[in-house]
């Protein structure tokens, strides 16, 4: 036995680029799933650190559902409820910090968040750099975070000058806390203000100070001990009857957060999966590759007495130190390529990760993927090598259709033993029924396109040589001869290329349906060239921003709007308060249902309400129908009296229209979130410096609709970069599949070089042959990459990710794909073909 | 001035009254291995005139493959000198090696090699479609449909060679080794791989060239068979040649003659 393993090493030894070669492509299999493992757990400490850090010993938090915040008297409700220890109130808002004399002048906004100086500590603690905590719950103290200092040239003892409704708000610095403080998503520019300071902010001039708190962001609840957190919490919902609220724990914090990140995660994973089912193939293929070349050998040691056990342990042990070796090397990539795409996904501002986690899990996930897909890989060609026949040693070349079908066939089972981890393995799999079977669908896909490949490689083959027979005709019909020789060696070889390329082609395809969706809705229901947005609910009407813009001369339209939250059915509805006759003369929002100028004026009456269309087959409403909707005043009526194919877009899909009267009076809305601007026809130019100078004034934000455009295609740009990365990986792997079969059709068509060397080919000639072949291989995987790519891509966006179900075929993405494709064979097969060309004459000719 | 063929009862050599096409002189070829240098041929020289029929006969390892190497130019001696038609080819550079193969030689080896994509007119024209020529032209379409006719393989043009016999894949070598109509044609062992039968019909090929285009061949065999089809046999061994039999042309191919003398001297 010990002399079969030392020729089994043997055997790997003597293809040393082969072995390496496999080894990268194992490795960089194992290595995109200890990434896509190291993000996903680097994400789940991270939230699990931001909710913990969010509502610290907290076991109940109650949001305020309308923008004017919870009362007062719902504060006591709350703390009356038997069960609760402590409630520890919070106002959030953002604001901007007065320019003062002797500091530069920041134009970023801060956010404010004032808490109960004597509850607070009790909740959570506020870590301090430096300083002291707040003192008294009217003091006029502030903590500001180490970044807010560091970036504004802030020191303790400071005065900060904070704008509000009425006269800015002077307070003193008395600490710092350490790095971003404990508000998410504020980029760290926070001041913590006592909860009674921060009310004032809310006070404009003349108006005097409400002597309770009130206006409450949220309520943070600890519960006495013992208390059961679901009965307390059925208390809640039975005590708090005057304002409507959102109720929640620590763990509902923290799957919200989760099923923010659930999309790319599952994306990652799914890729993992993909870049593995694309390293099963280089291996399956090296492995069966090993055994044709050493056909003979193996029968040879069968005639010398090998038992069949004993060739397919020479053939498992050298899967073994192959997978062995891979998933090391794997782990390696992993990590590094984990810290890489925790680090993209950080600059890009679309997830907070504070770095990968590569634990333990994520290690025995890649020695096991990389171990364990390498043996199960290897089992076809172990099996071929334990039934060569003694007497068969002779018979080099098998029956190609029988191969490819055993090719093929196994393929079939290994994908089938990736698929289902993968499928263990997804996150949110056990939650959302959804995104295994897309990602059984995209295998599926993948997999029929592999399969295919042989089916179609003669016409498929003619077709990408073409190209190569106008300008190298006798190199095209030598290529293309060469890449029949053994078709389920070219399946295996042309398959990786297809799936990395395939994945290439839906991400650019998912991007290109998310980048529509995500902005086609500006131009079909922004009514404006130019959105200005406020960080505090802006004044509207008479003395209005609205009113001040529209007088502009020059802008033909300036209308408020105002997103907010709906209680409809137990569930939260996203809305957005508008003005219908600004619609109505603007031409925006296209009604599926329902007469558009009856519905827009009805808007700007009461008790109308207007859905998205896939919103109101979702909720099961129609025109005509009536929507119950909770308020504080109690339950209010809409009628549904239009349906519009695309609506502002929300968290949870497009928002519902409401009135803006409406909005005001019954739901709690103070004034505009933005104000759209349309300039009249040809006095942009004039106009637009006037409207900029007037938002600068009233701390807006002036953005061009097509900058929003451009800003919302960059982000997707960058992390779909990320995804791309991912998939290139297996692209990566298929190059090196080429490098090995290419290298490997030189070694059996050494004779034939030899031969057409002696009838007066030149080396460039033979070097020439062996690169149109690579680019035929190459073609061949861009073509049906570029078609698999984009059916995926429908499959990926219509399966109910962030993208929707419109999908766009990225058509200079499949032009790249297939360029790629070719380029990338021709520079794998750069060394081969080198090989090739200084096949020498003598030895190739040389008899038996 | 070409060779004349003499009757099958003279067993005279050739007149030498012209130049020989294939001319060796102290040819040597050497290879290095681990701790020892192998001297495969050892100052050989020898000449072969125009449509002569000559063999190189030896056993296994008697170097008399890569003596035919050395003499076609795919390899390159350590010392001495080939002259093809007057001109050394010993030292070429690699592209003129290359255009010395596409012109003036041709080979036949014991794997048939065919392209297996390509038919029977397309295999025999490949020499043509490697130097750039169209093969479809009058004249090279001619040429190829002559050569298919002289190996005996017309009606099987279109054939693929996974549709033809191991004899007939062989003959379509021969055929696109002759097509360019070469100053010499180089066989090594061109029966190595097939039957008595099979065998037989490729060298009645190779004599058919011979008889009927004047072709110069060096032929490369450790069969006395095969070498009894030649008009001179050339008995290679340790690196030399041991002997030279003259055979004259005959049209019985018997190998008594052959025989007889190989075991005069031993063999």
């Amino acid at each position: 036995m010990r002399g079969l393993v030392r020729y089994a090493w043997r055997a790997l030894a003597a293809r040393r680029a082969r072995t390496l070669l496999t080894v990268i492509g194992i490795s960089l299999g194992v290595g995109v799933l200890v990434a896509a493992l190291g993000v996903d757990a680097g994400l789940d400490a991270s939230i699990d650190r931001t909710v913990a850090s969010m509502v610290g010993r907290a076991d109940l938090r109650v949001t305020a559902f309308e923008e004017t915040g919870l009362s007062a008297g719902t504060l006591e409700q709350l703390a009356a409820v038997p069960g609760v220890a402590l409630t520890a109130p919070a106002i959030e808002r953002k604001t901007f910090l007065a320019s003062q004399a002797g500091r530069p002048v920041e134009t970023a906004p801060v956010t404010v968040l004032g808490i109960d100086p004597s509850a607070e500590p009790r909740v959570r603690d506020l870590s301090l750099a430096r300083g002291v905590a707040l003192a008294p719950a009217d003091g006029a103290s502030a903590l500001v975070t180490e970044t807010l200092a560091a970036t504004d040239g802030l020191e303790l003892g400071d005065n900060l000058q904070i704008l509000g409704m009425g006269a800015p708000l002077t307070v003193k610095i008395t600490g710092v806390l350490r790095g971003d403080g404990p508000e998410l998503g504020s980029g760290g520019r926070t001041v913590v203000l006592p909860i009674r300071t921060a009310q004032l902010l809310s006070v404009a001039d003349g108006d005097t100070a409400p002597a309770q708190v009130g206006g409450v962001t949220r309520v943070d609840v600890v519960l006495a001990a013992g208390a059961p957190v679901d009965q307390v919490a059925a208390s809640i919902g039975q005590a708090l009857t005057l304002q409507p609220y959102v109720l929640s724990r620590p763990q509902d914090i923290a799957s919200s957060l989760r099923a923010s990140t659930l999309d790319i995660r599952s994306t990652m994973a799914l890729l993992a999966a993909i870049t593995l089912f694309a390293a099963a193939i280089l291996i399956l293929n090296t492995m069966a590759m090993t055994v044709v070349e050493r056909i003979r050998e193996l029968g040879l040691l069968r005639a010398a007495g090998a038992q069949r056990s004993q060739i397919v342990r020479v053939v498992v042990t050298q899967a073994l130190v192959l997978g062995v070796a891979g998933s090391g090397v794997g782990i390696v990539v992993g990590t590094l390529l984990a810290y890489l795409a925790a680090a993209w996904l950080r600059a890009s501002g679309q997830l907070a990760i504070e770095g990968p986690v590569i634990g333990p899990f994520a290690v025995l996930a890649g020695i096991g993927s990389g171990v364990g897909i390498t043996l199960v890989a290897a089992v076809e060609p172990a099996r071929r090598a334990a039934a060569v026949s003694p007497v068969a040693v002779l018979r080099v070349r098998s029956d190609t259709a029988r191969l490819v079908r055993a090719h093929t066939g196994w393929l079939v089972v290994v994908v089938a033993v990736i698929g289902t981890a993968a499928v263990l393995l997804l996150p949110g799999g056990a939650t959302d029924l959804a995104i295994p079977v897309r990602a059984v669908g995209v295998y599926v896909l993948l997999l029929v396109a592999v399969l295919l490949t042989p089916v179609l490689l003669a016409p498929l083959a003619r077709l990408a040589g073409l190209p190569f027979a106008a300008l190298l005709r006798l190199e095209e019909r030598l290529a293309r001869a060469a890449i029949r020789r053994d078709p389920g060696r070219t399946t295996l070889t042309v398959g990786a290329l297809v799936i990395g390329l395939a994945m290439v082609v839906a991400l650019a395809s998912v991007a290109g349906s998310a980048r529509v969706s995500a902005t086609a809705w500006l131009a079909d229901v922004v009514p404006g060239d130019e959105v200005l947005t406020a960080i505090a609910p802006a004044p509207v009407g008479p003395g209005g921003i609205d009113t001040q813009l529209s007088s502009i001369d020059g802008v033909a339209l300036a209308t408020p709007i105002a997103s907010f939250d709906l209680a409809y059915a137990g569930t939260r509805l996203e809305a957005v308060a508008i003005r219908g006759a600004d619609f109505l003369a603007d031409g925006r929002l296209n009604f599926t249902a329902g007469d558009r100028t009856a519905a827009l004026n009805a808007l700007d009456g009461t008790g109308a309400i207007v859905l998205p269309a896939p919103r109101a087959a979702r909720l099961g409403v129609g025109v005509g129908d009536t929507m119950a909707v909770a308020t504080s005043q109690g339950l209010v009526n809409l009628k549904v009296v239009g349906l519009v194919a695309r609506s502002f877009p929300g968290r949870t899909g497009d928002a519902v229209l409401v009135g803006w009267g409406d909005a005001t009076s019954k739901f709690g809305v103070l004034g505009a979130d933005a104000f759209a601007v349309r300039y009249a026809p040809g006095r942009q130019a004039d106009a637009q410096p006037q409207v900029d100078a007037l938002a600068r004034q009233m701390a807006l934000t002036a953005s061009p609709v097509s900058a929003v455009a451009g800003a919302v295609g960059d982000a997707l740009d960058r992390l779909f970069g990320l995804l791309d990365l991912l998939a290139l990986a297996a692209v990566v792997i298929a190059a090196l599949g080429i490098v090995n079969t290419l290298s490997m059709d030189t070694l059996e068509r050494v004779r034939e070089i030899g031969m057409l060397r002696a009838a007066g080919m030149s080396r460039i000639q033979v070097w020439r042959s062996v690169l149109v072949e690579a680019g035929i291989l190459g073609a061949i995987g861009g073509l049906v990459g570029s078609v698999t790519g984009v059916l995926v891509g429908v499959l990926l966006s219509g399966g109910g990710g962030a993208a929707g179900p419109m999908s766009v075929v990225p058509w200079p993405t499949v032009a790249l794909a297939i360029v790629l494709g070719v380029a990338l064979a021709m520079l794998a097969a750069a060394q081969p073909a080198r090989m090739a060309g200084r096949v020498p004459i003598p030895m190739a000719v040389r008899g038996e | 001035m070409t060779f004349q063929p003499t009757t099958a009862d003279e067993a005279s050599a050739p007149r030498r009254t012209v130049l020989p096409i294939l001319e060796a002189r102290s040819l040597t070829k050497q290879y290095r291995m681990p701790g020892e240098i192998v001297e495969a041929v050892r100052g050989v020289s020898l000449s072969v005139m125009p449509g002569e029929f000559v063999a190189l006969m030896g056993p296994s390892g008697s170097g008399k493959s890569t003596l035919l190497q050395l003499l076609g130019g795919l390899d390159q001696p350590s010392s001495g000198e080939v002259l093809l038609e007057g001109e050394p080819i010993g030292r070429l550079s690699d592209s003129d090696a290359t255009r010395l193969r596409r012109e003036r030689t041709g080979f036949v080896f014991q794997s048939f090699n065919l392209v297996p994509l390509m038919n029977v007119v397309e295999n025999v024209a490949l020499p043509f479609t490697i130097a750039g020529q169209d093969p479809r032209s009058h004249e090279l379409a001619g040429r190829v449909r002559e050569a298919i006719a002289l190996v005996d393989l017309t009606g099987k043009e279109r054939h693929r060679p996974d549709q033809l016999s191991a004899g007939e894949q062989q003959r379509v070598a021969v055929a696109r080794a002759i097509v360019t109509r070469p100053a010499l044609l180089f066989a090594d062992e061109p029966t190595g791989n097939l039957d008595f039968r099979t065998g037989l019909d490729i060298l009645d090929a190779l004599w058919r060239t011979c008889m009927e285009r004047g072709q110069t061949i060096v032929l490369v065999t450790h069969d006395a068979k095969a070498a009894a089809y030649a008009d001179r046999v050339f008995v290679v061994g340790d690196g030399q040649i041991q002997d030279e039999i003259v055979l004259g042309r005959r049209t019985d191919h018997a190998a008594a003659p052959l025989i007889a003398r190989l075991a005069l001297l031993g063999l």
